[in-house]
């Protein structure tokens, strides 16, 4: 189910050019709900972001949801994708996911240490999440 | 102007299968083959430890090492070479006299300017010292009629070039008036040393403090101008080749600049820089002002006639860098895209967060040019800038 999901991304990125990857990733930005003022909090936001990225959870029927935003496009349509295949899912299943669309579309620069660390701490932050509400069972 | 591109290997280089539109020279600028090729020479013939051995290849390379501290004093205009102290870097420049001045800075004041990077900020905070910024105008510029100076000024640290706005502060002016008071001057030159004559004389500042890495030189290597008021400055770090008599009981030190040399320097750093320095006065510190003048001047005109793009930063006497913001897209978004069409800019608030908070902002995108920058790569800036805003149209 999860792998679908990733395959149905890699699918929409294949054979597009980076000018029409960072078009997608910005107009999917542009599509994700704005967080309300108080929750875009220093609690929710994610240090090691060269941009701003606030992330908030609660769980429903056991499954965990995640809000977010961010105040660049690129970074907040890539955390739309990461959502994509991570929300609403069981705890353990996002701890067992790896998330392998990442380099298949050509974004893996956007994981590196280079890019500020942003995305790598965004995937920590939800695992993170996951592991805390697993354990919590 | 002036065309030394074919010095600069790297940009032949292609990156994304474009040809590499490197403005990012604020952060470091690419390095001539003459530099390369000392740096690749000193291990290939000539490594070996400097000031200690008696066998020739010591010999040699202490040689090269004093000979390159006479060049980088004869570029400063120092009065002696015994004034150029071989660091790591600015920011290592910076912390030695912070470190150095503790006694007298903490519990008492710093006057800084509002445009200051952190490395000038936090080593004289560190030191125990409060820090005052000398009032701004709007457009960010020091308003050096309102300098005030206290009881409490015990050193007045300033920038010559902002690395973010790339305005240049009159250093000679503000020395001035801090000397009226008696109180030591600091400038970092880091932002301004490769694009504009200096004169540490005729600026008659106590310290001056730069990167190699910034002006053609290797990374790791920096200079601390240390005037000869400050002769019997105490060292901020101790250790070997420093030292005149060491007993259990006491230890005196070497005269500047060893005594500020502690342990093995970065010797092909240095050597590096006085290669450096060669390279830049070979083809004229004059030269290289009025060529980068004409393509800073002739990029910052572009990006002003853009609508929807705010450019930080206005006075008279700019050099370096140039920040700005396009309406309605976040600079990180437009690094990245940018990226792609094999520019390379800096984005973000480039270790200046106090200036950042008094723009109003998170963070720019910065373009910064160096003698090797030419008005086509400042047309592929705008380029650029367009193919940006047609993405985030």
């Amino acid at each position: 189910m999860i792998d679908a999901v990733q395959d149905e991304i890699i699918k929409e990125f294949e054979g597009l050019e980076w000018f029409d990857k960072y078009e997608l990733l910005i107009s999917s930005a542009k599509q994700v709900e704005t967080m309300a003022e108080e929750f875009r909090i220093e609690e929710n936001s994610i240090s090691g972001c060269q941009s701003k990225v606030w992330i908030r959870s609660y769980i429903n029927d056991g499954k965990l949801h995640f809000e977010y935003d961010g105040d660049a496009m690129i970074t907040k349509g890539i955390i739309s994708l990461v959502l994509r295949v991570l929300n609403d899912r069981y705890p353990q299943e996002i701890l067992d996911t790896d998330l392998y669309f990442i380099e298949a579309i050509g974004l893996k620069s956007n994981l590196s240490p280079a890019r500020a660390d942003g995305l790598a701490s965004i995937i920590r932050r939800i695992k993170e999440i996951a592991e805390a509400e697993y354990s919590g069972i | 102007m002036i065309d030394v591109r074919k010095d600069f290997p790297i940009l032949e280089k292609e990156v994304y299968g474009k040809r590499l539109v490197y403005l990012d020279s604020a952060a470091t600028t690419q390095k001539p083959s003459c530099v390369i090729n000392a740096i690749s020479e000193f291990y290939r013939s000539g490594n070996s430890n400097i000031h200690r051995g008696v066998h020739y290849l010591s010999e040699v390379s202490s040689e090269r090492y004093e000979k390159a501290r006479e060049k980088v004093s004869d570029f400063i205009g120092a009065r002696n070479s015994s004034e150029v102290v071989f660091t790591a870097g600015t920011t290592d420049s910076i912390n030695q006299v912070a470190c150095s001045l503790r006694p007298v800075l903490a519990g008492n004041e710093v006057l800084i300017t509002g445009v200051e990077h952190h490395s000038n900020i936090v080593p004289w905070q560190m030191a125990g010292a409060t820090l005052k910024a000398i009032q701004m105008d709007d457009d960010c510029n020091v308003l050096i009629d309102s300098m005030e100076i206290t009881d409490r000024t015990k050193l007045v640290a300033i920038n010559h070039a902002s690395n973010v706005l790339g305005s240049v502060n009159d250093i000679k002016e503000i020395t001035e008036i801090a000397k009226d008071h008696d109180v030591p001057v600091l400038v970092d030159a880091a932002q301004s040393v490769q694009h504009v004559p200096i004169d540490v004389k005729d600026v008659d500042c106590d310290f001056l403090a730069f990167s190699g890495h910034k002006m053609y030189a290797g990374t790791g290597v920096g200079v601390l101008y240390v005037s000869e008021r400050f002769n019997d400055l105490l060292p901020a770090r101790g250790g070997g080749g420093m030292v005149d008599k060491v007993t259990l009981e006491k230890t005196t030190y070497l005269d500047p600049p060893q005594r500020y040399e502690a342990g093995t320097p970065n010797i092909a750093g240095a050597i590096s820089m006085g290669v450096a320095v060669d390279y830049v006065q070979n083809i004229g510190m004059d030269k290289i002002k009025e060529h980068e003048h004409e393509v800073y001047s002739y990029a910052r005109e572009r990006l002003l006639e853009m609508d929807g793009v705010t450019v930080y930063g206005n006075t008279d006497e700019m050099c370096g860098a140039i920040s700005f913001n396009i309406e309605g897209v976040h600079h990180y978004d437009a690094g990245l895209i940018m990226d792609k069409m094999g520019i390379a800019v800096r984005t973000g608030h480039h270790c200046a967060q106090p200036l950042m908070r008094s723009l109003g902002i998170e963070g720019t995108v910065r373009a910064s040019f160096a003698l090797y920058s030419t008005k086509e790569d400042a047309d592929m800036l705008v380029e650029g800038i367009e193919k940006v805003r047609v993405l985030h149209a």
